[in-house]
C-alpha cells in the first residue's frame, strides 16, 4: 500500500558488480514502462498493494449501495436486478481482487527480506502475475456496462442461476476468473519456488518465520484447488455456450454437482484468506510482547492441519441441499474438528502475551483487534458446525455476520495491522500515531457497529442476499448501515496515513520496532531496491 | 517408517517434544515424512467417516 | 484477576447477553415443532459455550494486556513452549466437541426419518413463488407475495407482515406428520419457515425431503433462502396450521373449486370474462418479469406490440404452456389450468394496446393440453 518508488540503491545492499541483478548493466525503464516491466519483488509487492487498495476502495462502495438500499425497509435506491449485481460483484471484488492480492504483495514484499533472498524466485513470472490482475478486474468490471447487466447470482454464483437463467454477460465473467486465477497460480508457485530455494544459508524450515510458513502452506492449498475453480467455470462456459448439461437438470446434469466442485475450491479458499493473517500476527503480537511466540512448532503443524482440514470440511456450506445423513455428519465431525488447530493458534496469542512487556503501538492495535474479532467469528463459526442448527442459521445473516467477521475485522485487520508494522520498511518513515489510532479506533467501532447486528436479524429470521425486508429487521439493518458508512469513511484516514507516510514523517531506523527479530529488519529503513545480494548471516533461535 | 507415523501423529495434535522434532528435522529424507502424512491422512479420514456410518445407524 | 475476571464476566453478561437471552426477535425463535425446540437447545448449549471460552481467553488477554504493560515497566519472561500445557489445550476443546457431536448427532437423525408420513405436500419452487400440491388429493394451488407494490415502493403505508405474507398460505393440519417434498422448476430456491426449523433447498431435477409436525395451530411466516434471482426477497413461506377437522373441511372445499374450475372448461367464455381472469392471472404470475404495463426488463421481453406473438395464435399459447428451454421463461403446463392459460392468453394479447381481438377458449387449450399429453 505503499505508494512510493523504493529509492535508489544505496552502497551496502547493492552494488553493480555483484551480478545477480541482470539490469544493473542497462538503463533502467523510467515512467510507466519501469513499473509495467520491473521484475523487483519490492516494486511489484507495492504494485500488488496498490491494486488491493483500489480494489478494496471499489468493492467498499459496492457495499455501502448495499447498505444504503438497505438503510430501510421498501425499495428506495436500486431496483432488485442492480442490487443483486453489487451484492455479487463485492464479495468478487473483495474477495479475489482486494484480500488476496494484498497478501500476495505482502508475500512479495516481506518473504525475501524474512529469509535472505535476493528477490523472487521467478522474476519475470512475477511481473506477468501482477499484470494479469488489472486485465481479469477491468474485464470483470466492464460486465457492470453490458446489456443485461454484471454478475447478479452471488459471488458462489450456483447453477443453474449463473447458467441457463444468467445475463449473457456471464461469459467474460467466466473469462475474467479464468485470469485471475492463473495470475494466483503463477503467484504461488513463484513463492513456494522462493522459499524452498532461496532461504539464507543456515536458515532451515523450523527457523523460518511464521509469514513465510503460512504462505508456503496456503501457496500449496492455492495449487491444489485453483484448477478446481477453473474446472468449474470451465464447465459453466460450456453450458452457456455449447449445449452442454452439467449443471442442467432438463439435460440429466446435476445442480448440486456445481455446488460440491464450487466449495471444493471455496473452502481452502477460505483458508487462503485467512492463513497468511495468522503468519503476520505472529510476528506483530511477539515483537510488541517483547517475548518470542509461544509454541511455534505447534503454530506450524496448526496451520499445516487447518490447511489439510479444508479439504475436508467442504459439504458443510451445503447442509440444506439434501445430502445423505452420513454426508452430513462426516462433514459436521470434520468442520468441527478444525476448531482444535484454530483454537491452538489463539491460545499461542494469549501465551505469548503472557508475562511479555507489551505496548500499544498501531500495529498491535491491529493485531489484538484481530484476535478478539477472528475468535468472535470462530465461535460463530463453531455453531454453524453444528449441522442441525445450521438448517435454522443457514443463508441468512447469521452467516453474513460469521463470514465478516473473520474476514473484515480478521482478515482485513491483519492486513492492515501488516501495513502498519512494514511501512517504516518500505518507506523509512513511522507512520503518524494519531491518524493511526483514530484510524483505528474508528474502524472498530464501525466494523462491529455493522457487523455484529448482523448475528441478531440473522437469528430472527433475515434471509441474506435480499434487497428488501420485513419491518422487525429494520433496527438491526440501520444499524449496520451506520457501522458500513463509519468504517467506509474511516478507511479513507489510512489513505492519508500511507500518503503522509511516504512523504515524511519521523525517521525510522533499520530496526524499527524494539522487540522486532526477523531480517527483515536488518536492511536499512527505507529497504534499498536491491537487499541480501549476497546472503545475510542467519543464526538461528533455538527454536 | 514407525518413527516418522509417531512423529506425523504428533504433529496431528499440534505438540511434540522439542529434541524429538530437532531429530525429525536433522533427518536428509522427507519422502518418508511424506508418505507418513499421506497415510495418517488416509487413515484419519476413513476413522471419522466409520464413525459417521456407525452414527446414521 | 479474579476482581478483574468477575467484571468482564459480569459486564458481558448483563450488557450483551441478558437482551439476547430474553429479547424476543433477537434470538432464534424456540418454534412450535419437537425438533425446532431440540435445535434452539443445541443452539443455546453452544453458544454459551461459546461465551465460557470467550471469557476465559479474552479474560487472560485483557489480563495480560493490563499487567504485563511495557509502560508499567514490565519485564518479559522468556518462556517459549510448554508441552503439557499445550497438550490439555488441545485436549479440552476436543472432549467438548465430542460431548456437542452427540446431541447434535441424535437431532439430525430425527430430522432425518420422513417414514410414516400422514400427509405429503408437493413443494415446488419457481421463479418467484411457491407451488403446493397436496398429493393425492387433486388440490394443488401456487402461493404468491401478497403485499402490494406499492408498499415495496414506498407509496403506500407498510403493513405489519410486510413481505411476509401470501394470497393463499400453505394450510396444513396440527399433529400429523407431514412429508414435504421439496423441487423446483427452474433455479435453486430454499423453503424455510423459522418456526418449524424447516429449511430445505428446492433443486431442479431433485426431490428433497423433509417433515413437519405442527404442535400449535396459528401462522408461521417464512421466506426463500436461496437467491433465485431478481424477486429472490419476495417469495415468503406462510403456513396456516389448523386443528385436523378444521383442515377436513379445507380440504373438501378446495375439492369442490378445483371441480368446478376444471370443468368450467368446457363452456364458452364471454370475452371480457377471460380478459377479467386474464388480468388477474397475469398480475400474479406474469406481471414480475413482463412488468404491469407489459413493457418487460433488462432480459425479460415486452409482449405489449411483441408482433411475434401478435401474428400466432399458436406460437403464443406454446410458449405459455411449454416455456422456452434456456430461458426464464417457465412452462405453465402444470401450474395453470386451461381456464388460467386461455385467459391470460387472452388478456395479453389485447391489453396495453394489443388490438388483435382474439379470444381464446378454455376448450381449445383442454383439447391441446390432453394431446400433448398423449
Amino acid at each position: 500500500m505503499a505508494s512510493h518508488l523504493p529509492p535508489k540503491p544505496t552502497p551496502q545492499h547493492s552494488t553493480a558488480t555483484a551480478g545477480g541483478m541482470a539490469e544493473a548493466g542497462h538503463a533502467r525503464p523510467r515512467g510507466l514502462m519501469r513499473w509495467l516491466l520491473t521484475t523487483n519483488h519490492k516494486e511489484i509487492g507495492s504494485l500488488y498493494l496498490i491494486f488491493s487498495l483500489t480494489m478494496f476502495f471499489i468493492g467498499g462502495i459496492f457495499a455501502l449501495v448495499v447498505r444504503a438500499e438497505l438503510f430501510q425497509p421498501g425499495l428506495q435506491l436500486v431496483r432488485p436486478e442492480f442490487f443483486n449485481q453489487m451484492t455479487t460483484m463485492h464479495g468478487l471484488i473483495m474477495v479475489f481482487g482486494a484480500i488476496m492480492p494484498a497478501f500476495v504483495g505482502l508475500a512479495n514484499w516481506m518473504v525475501p527480506l524474512q529469509i535472505g533472498a535476493p528477490d523472487m524466485a521467478l522474476p519475470r513470472l512475477n511481473n506477468f502475475s501482477f499484470w494479469l490482475l488489472p486485465v481479469a478486474f477491468a474485464l470483470l468490471l466492464s460486465t457492470l456496462l453490458m446489456p443485461g447487466g454484471g454478475p447478479n447470482f452471488g459471488w458462489t454464483f450456483y447453477a443453474p442461476l449463473s447458467t441457463t437463467y444468467a445475463p449473457p454477460s456471464t461469459t467474460f465473467f467466466i473469462l475474467s476468473l479464468h485470469i485471475a486465477g492463473i495470475s494466483s497460480i503463477l503467484g504461488a508457485i513463484n513463492i513456494i519456488a522462493t522459499i524452498l530455494n532461496l532461504r539464507a544459508p543456515g536458515m532451515r524450515m523450523m527457523d523460518m518465520p511464521l509469514f513465510v510458513w503460512t504462505w508456503l502452506i496456503t501457496a500449496f492449498l492455492l495449487i491444489a484447488v485453483m484448477p478446481v475453480l477453473a474446472g468449474v467455470i470451465t464447465m459453466m462456459l460450456m453450458d452457456i455456450n455449447f449445449g452442454t448439461s452439467f449443471f442442467n437438470a432438463a439435460g440429466g446434469g446435476d445442480p448440486v454437482l456445481f455446488q460440491h466442485l464450487f466449495w471444493f475450491f471455496g473452502h481452502p479458499e477460505v483458508y487462503i484468506m485467512i492463513l497468511p493473517a495468522f503468519g503476520i500476527v505472529s510476528a506483530i503480537i511477539p515483537t510488541f510482547s517483547r517475548k518470542r511466540l509461544f509454541g511455534y512448532a505447534s503454530m506450524v503443524y496448526a496451520t499445516a492441519a487447518i490447511a489439510l482440514l479444508s479439504f475436508l470440511v467442504w459439504a458443510h456450506h451445503m447442509f440444506v441441499v439434501g445430502l445423505p445423513l452420513v454426508a452430513e455428519l462426516f462433514f459436521m465431525y470434520t468442520t468441527m474438528l478444525i476448531a482444535v488447530p484454530t483454537g491452538v493458534k489463539i491460545f499461542n496469542w494469549v501465551a505469548t502475551m503472557f508475562r511479555g512487556s507489551i505496548s500499544f503501538e498501531p500495529p498491535m492495535l491491529f493485531a489484538l483487534a484481530f484476535v478478539v474479532q477472528f475468535t468472535v467469528g470462530g465461535f460463530s463459526g463453531l455453531m454453524l458446525a453444528i449441522s442441525p442448527a445450521d438448517f435454522q442459521y443457514h443463508d441468512t445473516y447469521f452467516v453474513v455476520a460469521h463470514f465478516h467477521y473473520v474476514l473484515v475485522p480478521g482478515a482485513l485487520f491483519a492486513i492492515l495491522a501488516g501495513a502498519y508494522y512494514w511501512l517504516p520498511k518500505w518507506t523509512g518513515h513511522y507512520p503518524n500515531l494519531r491518524l493511526s489510532q483514530w484510524h483505528f479506533w474508528l474502524s472498530v467501532i464501525g466494523v462491529n457497529l455493522t457487523f455484529f447486528p448482523m448475528h441478531f436479524s440473522g437469528l430472527a429470521g433475515m434471509p441474506r442476499r435480499i434487497p428488501d425486508y420485513a419491518l422487525q429487521f429494520a433496527d438491526f439493518n440501520l444499524a449496520a448501515s451506520m457501522g458500513a458508512f463509519l468504517f467506509g469513511a474511516s478507511q479513507l484516514l489510512f489513505v492519508l496515513v500511507i500518503i503522509k507516510c511516504v512523504r515524511g514523517g519521523e525517521k525510522a531506523p533499520a530496526k524499527a520496532w524494539e522487540g522486532a527479530e526477523d531480517l527483515e529488519w536488518s536492511v536499512p529503513s527505507p529497504a534499498p531496491l536491491h537487499t541480501f545480494e549476497t546472503p545475510p548471516d542467519f543464526h538461528p533461535h533455538q527454536h | 517408517m514407525w518413527q516418522a507415523i509417531k512423529s506425523v501423529l504428533a504433529a496431528f495434535l499440534g505438540v511434540q517434544k522439542d529434541a524429538r522434532r530437532r531429530e525429525d528435522f536433522a533427518s536428509n529424507r522427507p519422502g518418508t515424512f511424506i508418505a507418513a502424512g499421506l497415510l495418517v491422512g488416509l487413515v484419519f479420514v476413513l476413522l471419522v467417516a466409520f464413525v459417521a456410518v456407525l452414527a446414521a445407524r | 484477576m479474579r476482581t478483574l475476571l468477575a467484571w468482564i464476566a459480569g459486564g458481558l453478561t448483563s450488557v450483551v447477553l441478558t437482551p439476547v437471552a430474553l429479547a424476543d426477535g433477537w434470538n432464534m425463535p424456540v418454534g412450535v415443532t419437537a425438533i425446532s425446540r431440540d435445535i434452539y437447545s443445541l443452539h443455546m448449549i453452544i453458544f454459551w459455550i461459546c461465551v465460557v471460552i470467550g471469557v476465559i481467553v479474552f479474560g487472560a488477554m485483557f489480563y495480560s494486556l493490563f499487567r504485563y504493560r511495557h509502560s508499567r515497566g514490565a519485564k518479559a519472561a522468556t518462556f517459549h513452549e510448554h508441552t503439557s500445557v499445550e497438550v490439555i489445550w488441545t485436549a479440552i476443546p476436543l472432549l467438548i466437541l465430542v460431548g456437542m457431536a452427540v446431541p447434535a448427532t441424535a437431532t439430525l437423525k430425527n430430522m432425518y426419518d420422513t417414514s410414516e408420513a400422514d400427509l405429503d405436500i408437493m413443494v415446488t419452487g419457481q421463479q418467484w413463488r411457491w407451488r403446493y400440491e397436496y398429493l393425492g388429493e387433486d388440490v394443488a394451488f401456487t402461493s404468491n407475495l401478497g403485499t402490494p407494490r406499492e408498499q415495496i415502493n414506498g407509496t403506500g403505508e407498510k403493513g405489519e407482515y410486510y413481505l411476509l405474507e401470501v394470497d393463499e398460505p400453505l394450510v396444513l393440519p396440527v399433529g400429523q406428520k407431514v412429508r414435504l417434498l421439496l423441487t423446483s422448476d427452474d433455479v435453486i430456491h430454499s423453503w424455510w419457515v423459522p418456526d418449524l426449523a424447516v429449511k430445505q433447498d428446492a433443486i431442479p431435477g431433485f426431490v428433497n425431503e423433509n417433515w413437519v409436525r405442527i404442535e400449535e395451530p396459528g401462522i408461521y411466516r417464512g421466506q426463500c433462502t436461496e437467491l433465485c434471482g431478481k424477486d429472490h426477497a419476495f417469495m415468503p413461506v406462510v403456513v396456516e396450521a389448523v386443528k385436523p377437522e378444521r383442515f377436513d373441511e379445507w380440504l373438501a372445499e378446495r375439492k369442490e373449486a378445483a371441480a368446478q374450475e376444471a370443468s368450467s372448461a368446457d363452456r364458452e367464455w364471454a370475452m371480457d370474462e377471460l380478459m377479467e381472469r386474464g388480468q388477474q392471472v397475469y398480475g400474479s404470475l406474469c406481471a414480475s418479469c413482463h412488468q404491469e404495463d407489459g413493457q418487460g426488463i433488462g432480459n425479460f421481453p415486452a409482449l405489449a406490440g411483441n408482433e411475434a406473438m401478435l401474428d400466432d395464435v399458436d406460437w403464443h399459447i406454446d410458449r405459455v404452456v411449454n416455456g422456452v428451454s434456456g430461458t426464464a421463461m417457465a412452462s405453465f403446463r402444470n401450474t395453470l389450468s386451461a381456464v388460467e392459460i386461455a385467459a391470460v392468453v387472452t388478456y395479453e394479447r389485447n391489453a396495453w394496446g394489443n388490438e388483435s381481438g382474439d379470444s381464446v377458449q378454455p376448450s381449445e387449450i383442454a383439447e391441446r393440453l390432453a394431446d400433448q399429453g398423449e
